[in-house]
């Protein structure tokens, strides 16, 4: 087929497709942000990945007892920072249930009150104010999950990790306990389990 | 934002995992003695070409089934898979695939920031640094040989282009001599690159003079991911060879390391006329980067590179006899290296770093010049937040330049011999209001220099949330070029107009000669900024940038008194031609991005540049060179991507590209279409085939300025590669 045809008389045409096609394109995108937003949602964003992982974490463990006043009050996620999934936890969870729980997605600045909450996900951009965020947490049962080097390993109880293109966890089992939360073993079989090595002992 | 001279790091107080990696780069380049000596050999390395029949069947073929395998796959879609029914054990074999990974780091920067990924340069089919700049908007990559390059931001390109820094690691490849980049000899592994940062419009700020129109960062990723074995091998009709190995291992888990070693050999060229421009090239490099923990919050980065390059060119110079210029094959030969150690601290709320580093380059372009240069820098850092709205940088710098050179009839600099100095410091807020809502950013550089003394580049950008999605920024600031050597001590004998020849009608031959001044002084911009940016989704981002950039004091050549010189005989006169600061005037552009995952198999990625350049001599000019920079640019570029994942482990990537014609260098416009296809069959392997300007439109993309280097003409070339990677799931 093709290898005879005439250069010239071809590049022409396909310079100029190329500008209109670019033109095109460039206009539509621009004038039409909002069709993507809703048409799609597709594909395996890193997100996504981490909003399947929230909910399977929610499955795999357990609050104290006393923790929900009743059996079909929701399970409260806090957002602490910058939404860097871009709301995609809250379209994940929305009607969702874990034991006949909803979830309730709250999005929180640093330094509200987080008591009420059940699950606390610390955005990166909070990376310099880890510890304070912790701090305020410390010995309430709540579940912290984040996503910055060193988070579990300074307290925080799950840790996310992209490794490869891969989204992988960290657990902080001594931080579990101090709040009071069991996790499953499956869970656990598949995190890398990491110490403690905050303040207190530094190494 | 952030940033000094040093580590690259998009600006703005954006994502702090960004700012910490960022500080974690820095690469290649410079040191070792070159031969001196002979001129002009035939290169032996001048090969065949891009022309084979048969070979022209089979691409024409692969690339038509390309095609007709896009369009048939082109609407499949899938939806969004439901992560709630999926256990952990298939959430953590998922691949991260995103577009927001782009865009997330560059979300909270005041400027015009753009990200080329790992991904993107597999996509691109780029083979070499310059290669991946070609889909920035804003950014004119334009090859004049096999071996060099014009690169530029926003105008005033060049092959001596002068107001672009680049870092590699955290180390600037700029050249003193000229103010520009030795594209020739920057490359790293490009499989090691973690990604290029590339910023629009002064980042003068962070970064000092020089920073003018843009910044690039290439990072590399660090010693920890890249811990496998890797095997490359790469052929084609242009880059007819390269074979890079790479390796990594542990320090007994306290640090990590890897090293590398690369060689390249690039067939040559043709000119516009057919002839062979004997511009192949080859190098060889290696180099190494250890990443250690010392403790939590300590870290420490050395990282060094080695190469020695060989690359030919048809080179035309004047004479004092008849004929009065000739034109030969020449050869150039480029070596140097570069050691550079960080040491970077990051507590709860601040961070410091300390950087110093060591770069040597050689230059021996036998029949023109030889340099040597060595460049020590050091440089400190401190990040930390003031209260809750507050983040405050302030760093402080010292560089010290050592340059000798040996000159020749056509180009010499004086002094031959000369050691420079430049200390820098720089302060900048980032204050947050309406709970972070809006962010505006201010502060300057402080710098001083052996040939303007003090000079002060300030900023203030202001970034504000629309939504959640949506975001805005202005800035306004300010950013100098400082001399480059050249044009303090440049000699450069661009003509010899034989005796009896117009214009002038002397008995004796007349030099037209371009001299370098003490009197030049700095070029100043002052730069006004205003972008728009969301990620309507997980899918979806778009980025335009728009500017006006008022600039004064450019660079200008007047007439100086003519005078007769004996030396070298025959006696001749010269017509001087002196560096000045005589032209001001605007350019204005915009540049639209956008990213979409219209399917999840299928990303399209556009991007459009226009500039608009209205640069004049001012009244008091005498300058007789035609040329304003405005001609060398071109006023539109367009760069289309279209990639898509196939069933059977198969990816493919088409191109399509069109730059407008340079009208004062008489450059026509061009278009090109490339594009390929990668393969991995099983986890470890990676095949790819790339091909560019498939529909071989035979074009040159720009003629040089000040050295008469024969341009060659870019046809169609095809490049395979072979890549294994050990241990990798």
């Amino acid at each position: 087929m093709g290898f005879q045809i005439d250069k010239e008389s071809l590049i022409q045409p396909v310079a100029q497709w190329a500008r209109v096609l670019c033109v095109c394109f460039i206009c539509a995108a621009l004038a039409f942000p909002c069709p993507a937003q809703t048409a799609d949602s597709p594909d395996s964003s890193e997100y996504l990945i981490k909003a399947g992982f929230i909910y399977n974490f929610a499955n795999l463990m357990q609050w104290p007892a006393n923790t929900f006043s009743s059996p079909d009050s929701p399970i409260v996620i806090a957002i602490v920072g910058t939404d860097t999934s871009g709301g995609i936890l809250d379209e994940v969870l929305a009607g969702k249930k874990v034991a006949g729980r909803p979830f309730a997605v709250k999005h929180l600045k640093r330094g509200m009150d987080l008591k009420g909450c059940n699950i606390v996900f610390v955005s990166a951009s909070e990376t310099a104010h880890l510890d304070e965020i912790l701090h305020l947490v410390k010995n309430l049962p709540i579940l912290t999950i984040g996503e910055t080097p060193s988070f579990a390993q300074r307290g925080g109880i799950i840790n996310f990790i992209v490794v490869d293109d891969k989204v992988r966890f960290e657990v902080n089992v001594e931080a579990a306990k101090q709040a009071d939360i069991s996790i499953s073993s499956r869970l656990l079989a598949l995190a890398k389990i990491v110490p403690q090595t905050d303040g207190s002992k530094v190494q | 934002m952030n940033r000094h001279e040093g580590r690259p790091q998009i600006a703005a107080g954006s994502v702090q995992e960004n700012r910490v990696s960022a500080r974690a780069g820095e690469h290649s380049r410079p040191s070792r003695a070159c031969t001196p000596g002979t001129q002009r050999w035939r290169t032996a390395w001048s090969v065949p070409g891009d022309r084979s029949a048969s070979a022209k069947r089979i691409l024409v073929a692969v690339f038509a089934t390309m095609f007709l395998v896009t369009s048939a796959r082109g609407d499949s879609g899938q939806g969004a898979p439901d992560v709630t029914a999926m256990s952990v054990e298939d959430l953590m074999n998922m691949q991260v695939t995103s577009v927001s990974k782009r865009s997330q780091k560059v979300a909270d920067a005041a400027a015009a920031v753009f990200v080329i990924t790992q991904e993107d340069i597999k996509r691109s089919g780029a083979r070499n640094i310059p290669e991946t700049l070609r889909m920035v908007p804003g950014i004119e990559v334009a090859r004049i040989d096999e071996n060099k390059w014009a690169i530029s931001s926003r105008g005033f390109n060049g092959r001596f282009a002068d107001k672009l820094l680049v870092l590699i690691d955290g180390r600037s490849v700029y050249t003193p001599l000229f103010s520009g980049v030795y594209w020739d000899v920057q490359d790293v592994p490009l499989e090691d690159v973690d990604r290029i940062e590339v910023i629009r419009g002064p980042g003068a700020t962070l970064w000092g003079a020089n920073a003018v129109d843009g910044v690039i960062n290439i990072i590399t990723k660090p010693a920890k991911a890249t811990q496998s074995q890797l095997v490359q091998v790469e052929g084609g009709n242009e880059q007819m060879n390269s074979d890079t190995v790479r390796f990594g291992g542990k320090f007994q888990d306290k640090g990590y390391y890897r090293a590398y070693a690369k060689y390249f050999d690039w067939a040559s060229g043709n000119g516009i006329a057919g002839q062979n421009a004997a511009d192949g090239w080859h190098q060889v490099r290696g180099g190494f980067r250890s990443d250690w923990t010392l403790s939590r919050a300590d870290s420490l980065t050395f990282q060094g590179d080695l190469y020695n390059s060989r690359e030919g060119e048809t080179l035309t110079i004047p004479t004092l006899s008849a004929p009065y210029s000739e034109t030969f094959q020449n050869v150039g030969h480029y070596s140097g290296g570069n050691l550079l150690g960080r040491w970077t601290r990051s507590t709860g709320n601040s961070s410091y770093s300390l950087q110093g580093y060591f770069d040597r380059t050689n230059y021996s372009d036998n029949s023109l010049f030889v340099d040597h240069e060595s460049v020590f820098d050091i440089d400190f850092q401190h990040d930390f937040h003031l209260g809750d709205a507050n983040e405050i940088v302030w760093g402080a710098g010292y560089r010290s330049i050592q340059d000798s050179n040996v000159s020749s009839f056509t180009v010499s600099v004086q002094p031959n011999h000369a050691h420079y100095n430049q200390f820098s410091a720089f302060l900048q807020d980032e204050v947050r209001f309406l709970d972070s809502r809006l962010r505006v950013t201010f502060g300057s550089k402080f710098e001083h220099n052996d040939f303007t003394g003090w000079e002060f580049e300030p900023n203030i950008r202001f970034l504000g949330s629309i939504s959640k999605t949506q975001s805005a920024w202005v800035a306004v600031s300010r950013a100098v070029r400082t001399p480059a050597l050249t044009e303090e001590g440049l000699r450069l004998n661009d003509v010899v107009v034989p005796p009896g020849a117009p214009p002038f009608n002397s008995p004796v031959p007349v030099i037209e000669a371009v001299f370098g001044s003490h009197q030049f002084q700095s070029e100043d911009l002052v730069a006004y900024e205003i972008g728009y940016r969301v990620q309507a989704s997980n899918s979806f981002s778009a980025d335009i940038a728009a500017f006006y950039n008022n600039y004064t004091n450019l660079r200008t050549a007047e007439p100086g008194a003519f005078f007769v010189e004996g030396s070298p005989a025959p006696p001749h006169g010269v017509v001087p031609l002196v560096a000045f600061n005589r032209m001001s005037g605007g350019t204005y552009g915009i540049e639209p991005f956008v990213d979409w995952k219209a399917l999840s198999r299928w990303e399209l990625v556009g991007s459009y540049s226009f500039l608009q350049m209205n640069i004049h001599k001012n009244s008091d000019s005498s300058d007789p060179t035609p040329d304003l920079p405005n001609g060398e640019n071109p006023k539109h570029q367009f760069y289309f991507r279209s990639s898509l994942e196939l069933p059977k482990h198969l990816q493919q990537n088409l191109i399509v590209r069109h730059v407008t014609q340079l009208s004062s260098l008489n450059v026509p416009a061009y278009s090109s279409l490339d594009g390929g296809i990668r393969w991995t069959p099983v986890p470890g392997w990676e095949f790819a085939f790339n091909g560019e300007n498939w529909l071989n439109h035979r074009h040159t993309e720009f003629v040089p300025d000040f050295v008469n280097t024969l341009p060659t003409v870019v046809g169609r070339s095809f490049n395979v590669s072979v890549t294994w990677t050990s241990g990798k799931r």
